[in-house]
């Protein structure tokens, strides 16, 4: 029995966990990561196009701050959102990109002066002040007033990631990389550590410590078609739902970007369409101004999605021998433009389909097509990013339901939340780690670790000639085609039941090889037994809400039901027997919030069956600005929603021009 | 004192302040700088020792100018000598610096030639022409210098050739001329690349261009340099049945 | 319907077949020994090795181990061997050899873990810690402050040599490396010269000569530039090396 003591313990070597990390490391705590591959290599680095965070140094950020940039998140998230949550998000993201700043992540800078970009298509003259030179500067991103995206070129995710990684190496944070958490221990509703899995020995290692934390990423390996590197399993997430008593939340809400490359899924960034980029059709056509004549190619990437979807289905993509596409279009930005700032694009695109987008015209535009990209859903926590039903147990980033995105995530809010949250719920996990002592005892560590052995020797002794990569394609088939962009009651309800036929079957496969050391097979046969209980949940989930919202559209209910669905699904799996996730709602309380459900500003009009309790909200909102009558906008924003957050990030910002206001 | 510093630095890798030694950037430095010279010494030799090509009279003129007669009556072989020996001085100095990245066991070689063999990678390559060249002309370049050093007047048209060809030092020189162009030629290139001397605007497109350069100037002088020694040669079997007799400008 | 690990394509056209041999060897496994194993598959449009060997993997032999995280050049885990040169597999396209034949072999210098997969994490993590990997500065950051402006042709020159995806390529390519294994190699050079020249960090040459002023750091160089001729990322290695070379002979 191999069990290694710690004081706080982080699952996954993302920006989310490592940020954490250095938290639980600033306040003296023994700290060690458990990553699946080397922490570098964690999906973090794949985030191209960059990071909100309302500095407003850049001419066409001007005016932007926490107000704008929760604006956004808000109606982003179709109100799914929790207030609170984007709240402590605004505030805390400027701060953590001046963090990052200092560490080394090598921002683009303003220079003064004239400059031409390409906005809607045409070519125009903007003059930054003499006083932004030098400072952090951003682009356009989808569903945002303001450019406040601010980018490293196409590679910001790395440079975030390698910044943040050495200053856990340069804090002694110890990593132990080809590691896998494969269970969660816990006694009495309380967190003790997890059971994790050496990828190269396959040696069980029980990792016990005071608080845990699982950073690991979304589960968007469950879809055919997706961005997400092949790590993206939902591993994490999995574990906690195994548990019995962690709730997930959301999971039906699955964001699909709208311009991955055809065929290999690999992502271009949303900084292509925020650089001036456009979509165009089989006839070189630029639709999106005849569906969204405001926001156009950057309205949020629900909504540009299903334009595209839509503009497909009216016959307009682009015949393939891999089904039809779209085209987008960045050789109007130049030649120059696009080998300095969207250089990762330009190699992907030569790379794997030998298009140089630079090129003029025709020659240069990249074949895209919707594809899963992120999960909004994940373990539910309540904004201290601790479970809402499991003490000790701590989650952040990708792999939380926090709920910072609701129904769609804003591009360039995801990076953004995993350094956000590796600072706000780090410092929450490290207080906890502070407070509490290690109470497990080693009687219930090792029946944790004899149930995983057992388990693990049980899947070797299956014998019923099935293939679990065959099990895996075909769920990944189903996600895609019955649980993807557009949804509807009969596919649907048809998934349910054949991802739980499929889960039954996984008792029916053989793993050739019997080894219990490094094993790829094996991984596969048990990784996939997980990834089939998310795609229940959110197959179920998705089958189950009955309208409209953000990612999540029906074409059965096209309208969103604030009325009937504003609230959050709450997804468990009560028993390990079991074949079927539980769901349970939890309401979202219109009269909490500062911004009460409304039109978004893009997508269908008309499409939103309203709760009358916006309008009393409204109201009262209005009350309470007269009563207040000339404040500023923090008493404002404080009166309409009180939000708690570590003192050292409640402070306010400064920007230029306007200083600490 | 020197001696407790070097004590210290045995026992902490630092020095008695902790700080590393700056010993490795000297002799980083010395390694380029010797093997400039000793370039440049090359460069000149070859070409002086070419003169035969311009027939006996040139060479002899030549000789006599390196042993000082313009100053000294009659010329004194013992400035050859001196010569020789400060280039020997060089000489030993810049392979015991490069000595120091040698593969030093079997294991660091066989992983080293198994792994260029893989690369197929040509600067990779070239360099196992320069530990070859280096390793013979450690040998051979010390034969021919303490050959300079101790028998300075044994320089001239005849006893030049008369050594070559009916002493049988052909075949030394033969191995010695083409190692040292190959080694020089390299070497040069190398310190273009090691100090980013010509890097310009644009060093990925000037590193080509030294390199093609380089490879040009290496076959001017190996060509220079079998042209000559096959002149020596000629003029040695010739020169054969007197054998040992001088050069005078009289003979003219 | 597009399936980018299988790549079926709707049309019936006939593919060649391509051959690829690879490494086979579990040290965790006493009784197994190092053995070359060849798969033949059909070469489909637009392969990279990627798409083959998880061909290999879900339909021919379940035990193959090899590393693949991104899938789009960006994470730095699939660099192996391929014909010979050290490369990203991801974005190795198996139509670029002409014979169809194609030998993988895992990356030298790294500790070996089985068949394609080798250890690189642990190597880097200390590397990083050995250069020193982050910034050095003597005052601590008011984050709610407004940021220390650069310059932004410096910023886009860090940016440059910040690109660098610690895939361990430089180190398979470089002679240095396969004899000294303590040398850091041109990822740490590089990383030295990327903070070097970041006006964040205060550290000063004498500081940087205490982390690679050895023959395990920049004099350990040949300049045989296997490094930068085989770097994914098309970093300027060759001119950053001799930029710290020259630095740290002035000490």
């Amino acid at each position: 029995m191999k069990i290694v003591y710690t004081d706080a313990l982080i699952v996954g070597g993302g920006l989310a966990g490592l940020r954490s990390a250095i938290a639980t490391r600033e306040k003296g705590l023994d700290t060690i990561v458990i990553s699946m591959v080397p922490v570098k290599r964690s999906h973090s680095a794949a985030a191209q196009g960059g990071m909100q965070a309302s500095l407003g140094n850049a001419v066409m950020g001007e005016g932007d701050n926490e107000d704008v940039h929760f604006a956004d998140t808000v109606k982003g998230s179709d109100w799914g959102c929790d207030q609170n949550v984007a709240r402590m998000f605004v505030t805390t993201a400027p701060k953590a990109i001046r963090e990052l700043a200092a560490w080394g992540v090598p921002w683009n800078r303003i220079g003064k002066g004239p400059r031409e970009v390409i906005i809607n298509g045409e070519k125009e003259t903007i003059v930054e002040k003499d006083e932004a030179h030098g400072l952090i500067n951003a682009r356009d991103f989808g569903g945002t007033k303001k450019w406040r995206t601010c980018y490293t070129s196409d590679a910001t995710g790395h440079t975030m990631l390698y910044a943040v990684a050495n200053e856990a190496l340069r804090r002694n944070v110890e990593i132990h990389d080809k590691k896998e958490a494969i269970s969660i221990i816990h006694e009495n509703g309380i967190c003790g550590g997890v059971v994790a899995r050496d990828l190269i020995s396959g040696e069980l290692i029980a990792y016990i410590a005071k608080g845990t934390m699982i950073a690991t990423g979304g589960y968007g390996r469950i879809y055919k078609q997706s961005t997400n590197a092949i790590i993206c399993k939902g591993v994490g997430v999995a574990i906690a739902l195994e548990t019995g008593i962690v709730q997930l939340g959301n999971m039906e809400a699955v964001q699909f970007h709208p311009t991955p490359i055809v065929p290999s899924g690999i992502l271009l960034t949303e900084g292509c369409r925020g650089d001036g980029g456009v979509l165009r059709d089989k006839d070189g056509y630029r639709f999106m101004p005849d569906y969204e004549p405001e926001k156009k190619e950057l309205a949020s990437r629900d909504v540009v999605s299903r334009r595209m979807i839509e503009h497909i289905r009216k016959g307009k993509g682009v015949k393939s021998p891999y089904g039809d596409h779209l085209w987008l279009d960045i050789s109007i930005l130049g030649r120059e433009h696009i080998e300095k700032n969207l250089h990762d694009v330009q190699d992907i695109s030569k790379t794997f389909n030998g298009i140089d987008p630079a090129d003029e015209g025709e020659k240069g535009w990249m074949p895209v097509l919707p594809m899963q990209h992120y999960s909004m859903g994940g373990i539910r926590v309540k904004p201290t990013g601790e479970s809402t039903t499991m003490k000790g147990l701590f989650c952040s980033g990708e792999a939380a339901c926090w709920d910072l995105h609701g129904f769609n995530r804003l591009g360039g809010n995801s990076v953004s939340e995993a350094v956000v949250a590796g600072m706000i719920v780090g410092e929450y996990f490290a207080s906890y780690c502070k407070e509490t002592h290690l109470t497990t005892n080693t009687f219930t560590i090792q029946k944790f670790l004899e149930v995983q052995k057992a388990y693990l020797q049980e899947i070797l002794s299956y014998d019923g000639g099935k293939n679990i990569f065959d099990i895996k394609d075909r769920m990944r088939i189903i996600m895609q085609e019955k649980v993807g962009v557009f949804r509807n009651g009969k596919d649907l309800s048809d998934a349910v039941d054949e991802l739980e036929d499929l889960l039954k079957m996984v008792k029916e496969i053989t793993v050739t090889d019997k080894a219990l050391c490094i094993n790829p097979e094996l991984n596969e046969a048990y990784r996939v037994t997980k990834m089939l209980k998310l795609a229940l949940c959110v197959s179920k989930g998705a089958l189950e809400r009955t309208e409209s919202r953000g990612a999540h559209f029906r074409e059965d209910y096209t309208k969103r039901d604030d009325e009937n669905w504003l609230n959050r699904t709450i997804t468990t799996w009560t028993d390990p027997n079991d074949t079927m996730p539980t769901l349970s709602y939890e309401e979202i309380d219109i009269s909490k919030m500062e911004m009460p459900p409304a039109f978004r500003g893009y997508g269908k009009k008309g499409a939103i069956m309203s709760n009358p309790l916006s309008e009393i909200r409204e109201e009262e909102i209005t009350k309470i600005k007269e009563t207040l009558g000339k404040v500023d906008r923090f008493t404002t924003q404080e009166a309409l929603l009180d939000f708690d957050l570590p003192k050292e990030y409640k402070r306010k910002n400064e920007r230029m021009g306007v200083g600490y206001d | 004192m020197p001696q407790q510093d070097s004590t210290v630095e045995l026992l902490t890798g630092k020095d008695s302040v902790g700080k590393k030694s700056k010993i490795p950037a000297r002799l980083d430095l010395l390694q380029s700088a010797t093997g400039l010279i000793l370039s440049f010494f090359i460069i000149f030799h070859i070409v002086f020792e070419s003169s035969i090509l311009f027939g006996k009279a040139a060479m002899y003129r030549l000789t006599k100018i390196f042993e000082g007669e313009p100053f000294i009556e009659g010329g004194e072989p013992l400035i050859i000598s001196a010569l020789a020996f400060g280039i020997f001085v060089i000489f030993i100095f810049h392979a015991l610096l490069a000595m120091r990245k040698f593969p030093s066991s079997y294991k660091e070689y066989q992983r080293y030639r198994t792994q260029s063999k893989m690369l197929k990678h040509s600067d990779t390559n070239l360099w196992f022409i320069q530990i070859t060249t280096g390793f013979v002309m450690m040998f051979l370049g010390s034969i021919h210098l303490y050959t300079m050093m101790t028998q300075p007047e044994n320089i001239g048209p005849y006893a030049s050739s008369d050594r070559i060809y009916s002493d049988i030092a052909w075949p030394m020189y033969l191995i010695l001329l083409i190692s040292v162009v190959l080694h020089t030629g390299v070497g040069v290139y190398r310190l273009i690349i090691k100090w980013g001397w010509f890097d310009g605007s644009n060093p990925r497109a000037n590193r080509i261009r030294s390199k093609k350069i380089i490879q040009a100037v290496v076959v001017v002088y190996l060509v220079l340099g079998l042209l000559s020694l096959g002149t020596y040669m000629k003029i040695g079997y010739d020169h054969q049945e007197e054998y040992g007799n001088r050069y005078s400008e009289v003979h003219k | 319907m597009i399936d980018q690990e299988n790549q079926e394509v709707s049309n019936e056209e006939e593919f060649r077949k391509i051959e690829i041999t690879v490494f086979r060897y579990n040290p965790q496994n006493s009784n197994t020994k190092p053995e070359y194993q060849t798969y033949t598959l059909e070469e489909t449009p637009g392969m990279t090795l990627y798409i083959a060997l998880i061909k290999i993997w879900s339909t021919m032999d379940h035990n193959i181990s090899f590393d693949f995280v991104c899938r789009a050049g960006i994470c730095g885990s699939c660099s192996m061997v391929v014909n010979g040169k050290p490369r990203l597999a991801c974005k190795t396209r198996t139509s670029e050899f002409e014979d169809g034949k194609i030998t993988l072999l895992p990356l030298p210098t790294f500790k070996h873990i089985k068949d394609l997969s080798v250890d690189t994490g642990n190597w880097m993590n200390a590397m990083s810690k050995k250069v020193e990997s982050w910034i050095h500065a003597k005052e601590e950051t008011d984050i709610t402050a407004i940021e220390k402006p650069v310059e932004p042709d410096v910023a886009q020159a860090v940016f440059e040599l910040d690109r660098c995806i610690e895939c361990g390529i430089c180190l398979a390519a470089c002679s240095t490396k396969i004899m000294k294994e303590d040398f850091v190699g041109a990822v740490g050079l590089n990383r030295t010269a990327r903070f070097a020249i970041d006006p964040h960090d205060e550290r000063s040459d004498e500081d940087f000569y205490e982390l690679i002023g050895d023959d395990n750091g920049v004099f350990g160089c040949m300049s045989l530039m296997g490094c930068e001729d085989h770097c994914p990322k098309d970093l300027p290695l060759q001119t950053k090396i001799a930029y710290m070379r020259r630095k740290m002979v002035k000490m």
